[in-house]
């Protein structure tokens, strides 16, 4: 029956694309949030998940909250645990550090502060590699759940045992709770004042200090509320992934080519973006091979970058 | 002529004095210590990996040092000098001319684990005719012609060969039914690909199997449903699945439970080491990897008891990987090599290794228990060795000589 199988194959595709893409999205909404407040491109953001992750797999097995909740409910309470401690990490960090590069002290300055931003970023993102592996070491670790071997299986649909799609239970809470959280931040950037300042700040920082609001604080929120957010996203994929403190390299690419797509300076379209490139690498291997699935999402980024720069959701115009 | 007392006198002052600078020049061309390089990745994904063989290294160098170092070099203790490696061949590249630029007295080196890395870096030790022994698996890495290289792991490519016909015959005598089609899952690493030709090539004529799903993945996956779907549509009776990085292990080997062909459902034969590292428990855990064969070059076996002991106190690890064990037979070559030289000179030590035919020893920690390369660098009969999980633990299974436990081929269900 090969219709019934290529369907099954599509299908199975699609679902793995949404569950992975709905977890990329998260992770591009904690950088989109940064980029879009701050203008700064953070290359240390898949270093902060890694963090993240960290914090997820010691609360889990060293902190209680396996013990507290088990391995079902564990590690989501862990991942969701995770963001607080690393949005005052990213605070502290933005506080001593980002600070000083960034924000309406710099906007005079050649590049608008970009190339201290960048070897800043930089250097967090080596000091974060090197000194997690120097302190957590090189085995590589997990949040073990048995969730992350088992699926809710849908179907036979047809006779003879045909389209049965396997939906893995840990991605698919996972892909569950990165919706819920990325609904939360958006209700709270549009429904709240701190939103509002964060939103202002973003729009246009010299009328917004003018309205009376204290920019640098705005900037100092974002930053923090991105770290913690991919923090979260982190900590969701620390229960299907094994990761050493070099974990973050495989997915700030990931991260960048999402909030590219989705239009740099909207965090609903860093969602989309990170489930875009999540449905092409799954669904390219229909018809590419497998070795072929990342190089896919980059063609399928330049297309777009050529045809629509903006991205989905960005203003095709600078902003004023 | 005649000889006064004062000549006698004299010639045996002469004779005295020459002695003596003889003994004192022999002592000073006898260095203090004796530098060996380890060259693997310390940083990056690997770095697992290359901690292991440093691990490994060490021990030996101590024990080494402990038992009186280089006896004909005056007792001059071995010291370990460790490169990283880092996490691409540039890296391994650089690595290597820094050790050879820096490390100009260095007699010889072991590394670099992944065979890409091993590739790269002995273009750099061959000009410099540095001797560099390694554990990987690649064809390419004996092929090339070079003269410093000692490949001391069966070849990728041979272990496919020599595995594939025992485990098929371990399968006919287990289920009494030999298994007729094949699965390929490999990454796409030098020593994996190098594993899977052979089978991709001769599978009927050689091995008499149809290779009914033939995927080849870039390391690391972010997720393993495709490709295991793929194997689930097709039902192969066996599997050949070659990964070198544990999170891939984690995502097929779960993918395969999800979709209801873990746990021995789908005999599935891996290469190398990464599924049978002490973190795969951690990251998997003993039930999904129950049954689990690995074809490797080396690994803790027989014989080998009093090391293993010493290993586990001094780590913490479980066991001893191949890694482990064969950097540790690396140094008690080295160790060896230097001994028949009697010069702490890298081309001396090289012709020594050259020359080497030896059953004690260093060989001990190798299967075959033989050292002897053959012109191309390549230790002859190296052998292999199958490796299963049983018990939450990697066992040696194959070869007889070696095997810890029986072989047992997983039942369908």
């Amino acid at each position: 029956m090969p219709m019934a199988q290529l369907l099954e194959d599509v299908l199975q595709a699609l679902n793995a694309g949404l569950l992975v893409g709905a977890l990329y999205g998260l992770m591009c909404v904690g950088l989109g949030l940064i980029f879009g407040v701050m203008r700064v491109i953070n290359f240390a953001q898949g270093d902060f998940m890694m963090c993240g992750m960290y914090a997820a797999f010691y609360l889990f097995t060293a902190l209680g909250v396996q013990a507290a909740f088990g391995p079902y409910g564990g590690p989501y309470i862990a991942a969701i645990l995770a963001g607080p401690p690393l949005f005052l990490f990213a605070w502290a960090v933005h506080r001593l550090l980002l600070s000083r590069v960034t924000g309406m002290r710099v906007t005079a300055l050649e590049g608008e502060g970009h190339y201290a931003q960048l070897l800043l970023t930089l250097g967090i993102a080596l000091i974060l590699q090197n000194g997690g592996l120097f302190v957590l070491g090189s085995v590589p670790v997990s949040i073990r759940t048995p969730l992350s071997s088992s699926a809710f299986e849908i179907g036979p649909l047809l006779e003879d045992g045909y389209l049965t799609i396997f939906v893995n239970k840990a991605r698919a809470i996972a892909a569950l709770v990165s919706v819920a959280v990325a609904i939360g931040l958006l209700l709270f950037i549009n429904r709240t004042r701190l939103g509002k300042t964060l939103r202002a700040a973003a729009d246009n920082p010299q009328a917004a200090i003018y309205m009376g609001i204290d920019v640098e604080r705005a900037h100092r929120v974002a930053f923090a509320l991105g770290v913690g957010i991919t923090a979260i996203a982190g900590g969701l994929l620390a229960s299907s992934y094994p990761f050493t403190p070099y974990v973050g390299l495989e997915y700030v690419i990931v991260m960048y080519a999402g909030v590219v797509l989705g239009g740099m300076g909207s965090i609903g379209g860093a969602f989309w973006g990170g489930m875009v490139i999540g449905l092409i690498q799954q669904l390219s291997t229909l018809v590419l091979p497998t070795q072929l699935q990342n190089t896919a999402i980059f063609v399928v980024f330049l297309l777009i970058v050529l045809l629509r720069p903006q991205g989905f959701f960005g203003r095709s115009v600078e902003r004023t | 002529m005649t000889q006064t007392r004062r000549d006698v006198m004299a010639a045996t002052l002469g004779l005295t004095a020459a002695t003596g600078l003889t003994v004192r020049i022999g002592q000073a061309q006898a260095p203090a210590e004796v530098k060996v390089g380890l060259l693997v990745p310390l940083s990056g994904p690997w770095a697992r990996f290359g901690e292991i063989m440093r691990r490994g290294a060490e021990l030996a160098v101590r024990h080494i040092n402990e038992r009186g170092g280089v006896a004909a070099l005056n007792g001059a203790r071995m010291r370990l000098v460790v490169l990283d490696a880092g996490d691409s061949t540039e890296k391994a590249k650089n690595a290597a001319q820094r050790m050879v630029a820096q490390e100009p007295d260095m007699v010889a080196a072991t590394g670099a684990y992944l065979s890409s890395f091993t590739l790269a870096a002995t273009e750099v030790t061959e000009r410099a005719e540095l001797l560099m022994l390694t554990l990987s698996y690649s064809d390419l890495i004996t092929g090339r012609g070079f003269r410093y290289v000692f490949q001391t792991s069966s070849r990728a490519g041979d272990q496919a060969r020599e595995a594939i016909p025992t485990l098929m015959q371990l399968a006919q005598s287990a289920s009494g039914r030999r298994p007729e089609t094949v699965g390929i899952l490999t990454d796409n690493t030098a020593a994996s690909i190098s594993f899977v030709e052979p089978i991709r090539q001769e599978a009927q004529a050689r091995f008499g199997v149809r290779v009914v799903v033939d995927e080849t993945f870039t390391p690391p996956l972010s997720d393993a449903t495709q490709l295991v779907q793929r194997i689930r549509s097709r039902r192969p009776d066996m599997l050949i699945f070659p990964v070198t990085v544990i999170s891939d292990a984690k995502l097929v080997i779960e993918k395969m439970n999800e979709f209801g062909l873990g746990r021995g459902r789908l005999p599935t034969i891996a290469n190398g080491i990464a599924v049978a590292q002490t973190d795969m428990l951690q990251n998997v855990g003993a039930e999904q990897l129950e049954g689990l064969m690995t074809v490797v070059a080396n690994w803790d076996a027989k014989g080998q008891e009093q090391i293993i002991e010493e290993w586990r106190r001094e780590t913490n690890e479980p066991w001893m990987t191949q890694n482990a064990i064969s950097t540790y037979g690396d140094m008690w070559i080295v160790k060896y090599a230097l001994e028949a030289a009697r010069r702490a000179d890298r081309n001396a030590v090289a012709q020594a290794i050259r020359t080497m035919d030896v059953t004690d020893g260093p060989a001990a920690y190798f299967p075959g228990r033989r050292i002897k390369f053959d012109a191309n660098g390549l230790r002859e009969n190296a052998g292999l060795m199958v490796v299963q999980w049983q018990g939450g633990r990697p066992v040696t299974v194959y070869p007889s000589q070696s095997a810890v436990a029986e072989a047992v081929w997983p039942r369908r269900t």
